[in-house]
């Protein structure tokens, strides 16, 4: 008969163990100390099964060492703190007597003790302590549950095995849910982190038309576009391309098919990006200006440098994108010209006045633009997103007598002077900007970074990018980079790093990858250094405890013993030759013996009961040779006399 | 010779026995065996004529040892058995004459026809192993083992053992009808009282004593005792079962279990050991409800007890 308490006390401090030993090494001396010192205090009041150290007293230890930890957190420094306060948190519990609540506190103190250490040092060993914790977990709380419901229960050995075997097969038998909430729920399309925020399907920011004067005013969403994981890079530099919109119709800009073809010149430094948008209606991709080379199946590229998926929409992708962002994407040969002048019939008199007389004056086309620019800079426009100019001459309202727009009125504005001036240029959509976040090394995008700006072709320079808004009297406020470094936009990004994570290693993450993960964890597993091993201590205590609980499980009672193990060997062997029912304890072995009248059974009487009627445990030789008649039989060799 | 050789005498004088002179009577001679090793005394119950009187008689010339006949009467005084002191005229004073109680073996014939006065004198005699007459007491010999008999059927005129006295019975057996090819041959071959005296003792009384101190010393292990004492246990609580067995009984079945590992060649006792001894041993000591029942019926009901305490195996 076994106390539930000293199984359950015994799973407690083994529990406790498996979260202090793998954090131990991180831990400063004063937390080390108190849990070498809580350690055994406890196993003190235990084997003496008085507990001198009262609750009270223990909660009232840890509230000036809160305050203290508290006062040391800071930013710089946050880890350290929070380990610690675990630690001495565990030590007193541990230190104290192991109530059913005690210990399911020093469950929950040890299981963020092992989880902490991971933010220290990520080896396969936690996985080794995870996975014990798992089933120490497991049947501490069967038995815990039991405690609760008599604290002086007694377990006799066979019932002791049952909740053994129940608190092992938990865990093992969670293995298939596991994998249906890891690797198989994720793969069905539910946004399940996301259902918090954003709609899927954008309503409003980057779209497939520019057309401005629609609306007396636009309201942002802050809705996420999509993220890049890149390198940080200059936020002048941050131009996502998108779309490109080459044909004026009307008030509108459109993009029409038939699109000219172009020989870009690759060149330059590249960027590479991972780009993850939220699933859109959209089938363009996005990426840094200017895209050389997107990587994804179903890929449609035209001329001017568009990039579309051709696959079904709502989905979550991410590709692989190539940039060159050196601002100008250098072409060779001839353009078709006339496809970039056109300029639809009825365009607004001041308008063509105005183009003409640029014309006019620059002797060529980069003249021109600089003539264009020069007059947006002097023109005192403004960049708004409100107040703005509506109906069929908005766009001639703003240049003239508004003055007032946003990027949609600048580069509309822009393009359309320019073509009248005789510079061949489109309009491209996408976004500017991105706020960075260090965390998770990549930049967010939301739909109110939308942008379109222009690019001009210039003989033998190629397309240059000209952000029209960037001429606007306030265009430093607007694109002032520390306009956003709110707290707010840390919560944000902090939230959208948890978000990201989900998406990246959950969802999109494809077998390939898992395959190749379980590959290089294998890899380092193989890379562990022996000599390494020996010389850092928390292995050798590994091994040490490894090696008790062997030795336990060999030779208390807890387990069936080698003795009981060949004995239902023999029982059933027995059974099988002689149709003799022994089991329970029914019939003595020199019983059977007689009732055989074989000599080998008899032998393994003698044997077997030699041992277990002396009160001694089988030796070896005698284990081997009971084994060895076993193997054989007892008729057989009979048969062979 | 080590402890387990030892065993080897008494091994070849029951084959002896049961081959040349007792055929179809092992489980008796083996328990008579049991009762010479651990110092007890038996009590054979059967109707007459089954060689009740000759298993007595043979183990005795086979021992070597000294015999002594008490056949029970209504009339048999105390001193008929334990002797008495008779004045020696040439030399002028009382000498005790030592009765047959006095010799290594005492075969008490019918001793339930014999007074309770007798009876208990007798008792005490085979319990403090001494005998005080007229205020002197003197000491039985040696080896001393009482082999009594009684007539189960035989109910007139008898004065049946009260159950304290059965209690200092080591083992109570019957003897049986011999099976019919053995009774064949035992009549064709006719009594074997005339060879009892040409017999050749095989065992020596010093074999005796060492044999008694080797059962003492065979090791009885815990787990043993545990269902020797849930033995002791289920007969106190069974329903068939007025008063169960005593501590006295327990004490019994140890000992007669010593002996039979010692008989089997083994220093230490197997729960078959106890099994196989607990019927001869504990049945007569049952105080049955619902009237009087036989050893044999009291058998049957110990056994049922016995099968359902499961052997301690591991």
């Amino acid at each position: 008969m076994v106390s539930i308490r000293f199984i359950a006390a015994i799973m407690t401090y083994a529990i406790g163990l498996c979260g202090i030993l793998p954090l131990f090494p991180w831990l400063t001396t004063v937390p080390r100390l108190v849990l070498a010192v809580g350690l055994l205090a406890g196993l003190w009041q235990d084997s003496r099964k008085s507990w001198p150290l009262k609750s009270w007293m223990q909660n009232s230890v840890i509230v000036p060492v809160f305050l203290y930890y508290a006062v040391q957190f800071s930013r710089a420094n946050p880890i350290q703190p929070v380990v610690s306060l675990l630690a001495i948190m565990l030590a007193v519990r541990l230190a104290g007597e192991k109530t059913v609540r005690h210990s399911l506190q020093i469950h929950v103190l040890a299981l963020f003790c092992l989880a902490s250490s991971s933010l220290f040092d990520l080896s396969p060993m936690f996985l080794l302590y995870l996975g014990l914790m798992l089933f120490l977990v497991a049947i501490a709380l069967i038995l815990l549950a039991f405690q609760s419901h008599e604290n002086t229960m007694l377990l006799s050995r066979a019932e002791l095995r049952k909740v053994l075997l129940a608190g092992c097969l938990m865990p093992l038998l969670s293995l298939p849910l596991l994998l249906f909430f890891f690797p198989v729920l994720p793969r069905t399309q539910l946004p399940l982190w996301n259902f918090l925020s954003s709609p899927a399907v954008r309503t409003s920011g980057y779209s497939d038309k520019v057309e401005p004067g629609v609306q007396p005013s636009v309201g942002e969403s802050r809705a996420l576009a999509f993220r890049a994981e890149m390198a940080r890079q200059q936020q002048q530099q941050l131009y996502w391309r998108g779309s490109v919109f080459n044909r004026m119709q009307e008030n509108r800009w459109v993009r029409v098919e038939g699109i000219p073809s172009e020989q870009p010149v690759s060149g330059g430094d590249s960027i590479n990006q991972l780009i993850y948008p939220e699933p859109s209606v959209s089938r363009v991709l996005i990426a840094l200006d200017r895209p050389a080379e997107i990587r994804l199946i179903r890929l449609k590229r035209s001329p001017d440098g568009v990039f579309e998926y051709t696959g079904p929409l709502g989905r979550r992708l991410n590709y692989q994108a190539r940039s060159v962002t050196s601002g100008t994407a250098p072409a060779s040969g001839l353009l078709n010209r006339r496809f970039y002048l056109n300029l639809p019939e009825g365009i607004p008199p001041r308008i063509t006045k105005l183009a003409g007389e640029i014309g006019r004056l620059g002797k060529n086309d980069l003249e021109r633009l600089t003539l264009l620019e020069t007059h947006f800079r002097n023109g005192n426009y403004r960049y708004s997103m409100s107040g703005l100019p509506t109906g069929e001459r908005a766009l001639e309202q703003f240049i003239f007598d508004g003055k007032q727009g946003h990027c949609e009125f600048f580069a509309s504005a822009f393009a359309v002077l320019l073509r009248g001036a005789g510079v061949p240029c489109r309009l491209v959509g996408g976004y500017v900007g991105g706020d960075y976040n260090q965390l998770g090394g990549y930049y967010l995008v939301s739909e109110d970074m939308a942008h379109v700006w222009v690019e001009a072709f210039i003989e033998g320079r190629g397309w240059l990018r000209i952000d029209p808004s960037s001429f606007a009297t306030n265009a430093g406020e607007v694109w002032n980079p520390e306009k956003s470094r709110s707290l707010m936009l840390r919560v944000r990004l902090t939230l959208d790093y948890l978000n990201y994570q989900w998406n990246r290693t959950v969802i999109v993450y494809d077998f390939e990858q898992q395959f190749e993960f379980v590959r290089r964890a294998g890899k380092r597993l193989h890379g562990i250094d022996p000599a390494g091993i020996i010389s850092s201590w928390p292995y050798p205590v590994t091994i040490f405890l490894l090696g008790v609980l062997l030795y336990l499980i060999r030779n208390t009672t807890l387990f069936r013993r080698r003795e009981e193990r060949i004995l239902r060997r023999f029982l059933r062997r027995i059974a099988s030759e002689f149709g003799i029912d022994a089991g329970q304890g029914r019939l003595g072995l020199f019983e059977i013996a007689g009732l055989v009248g074989n000599e080998r059974v008899g032998e393994f009487a003698a044997i077997y009961s030699g041992a277990v009627y002396r009160d001694r445990r089988l030796t070896d030789r005698e284990y081997r040779r009971l084994q060895q008649i076993l193997r054989e039989g007892f008729v057989v060799k009979a048969s062979v006399q | 010779m080590s402890p387990s050789t030892r065993n080897q005498v008494f091994i070849k004088m029951l084959e002896t026995l049961s081959r040349d002179y007792l055929q179809g009577k092992e489980e008796v001679l083996r328990l008579s065996a049991i009762a010479l090793l651990s110092g007890g005394h038996i009590l054979i119950e059967d109707l007459p004529g089954l060689g009740k009187t000759t298993v007595a008689l043979t183990l005795a010339a086979i021992t070597g040892l000294s015999f002594g006949r008490v056949q029970c009467t209504s009339d048999l005084l105390p001193s008929d058995i334990t002797g008495l002191s008779v004045f020696n005229r040439d030399e002028g004073h009382f000498t005790f004459q030592p009765g047959p109680i006095f010799n290594n073996i005492v075969l008490l014939d019918e001793i339930n026809r014999a007074m309770p006065r007798t009876q208990s004198a007798m008792l005490e005699a085979m319990e403090e192993r001494r005998v005080t007459v007229e205020g002197v007491t003197h000491h039985l010999p040696g080896p001393f083992m009482v082999f009594a008999t009684q007539n189960p059927s035989d109910q007139s005129g008898t004065f049946p053992l009260p159950e304290s006295q059965l209690d200092r019975f080591l083992i109570c057996t019957d003897i049986g009808y011999p099976p019919r090819v053995l009774e064949r041959g035992i009549i064709a071959g006719g009594g074997i009282r005339e060879r009892i005296s040409e017999m050749t003792p095989l065992v020596t009384q010093d074999d005796i004593m060492t044999a008694r101190r080797d059962v003492h010393s065979v090791y009885l292990s815990d787990k043993v005792l545990d269902y020797i004492h849930a033995l002791i246990i289920a007969t106190r609580s069974d329903e068939l079962i007025q008063t169960g067995l005593s501590t006295r009984a327990g004490i019994n079945l140890a000992q007669a279990a010593r002996a039979s590992a010692f008989l089997a060649g083994r220093d230490y006792v197997a729960p078959d050991d106890v099994k196989n001894s607990a019927a001869a041993v504990c049945a007569h000591r049952l105080v049955m409800r619902g009237g009087e029942m036989s050893a044999s019926e009291r058998g049957i009901v110990l056994r049922t007890i016995i099968d359902r305490i499961p052997l301690p195996l591991v």
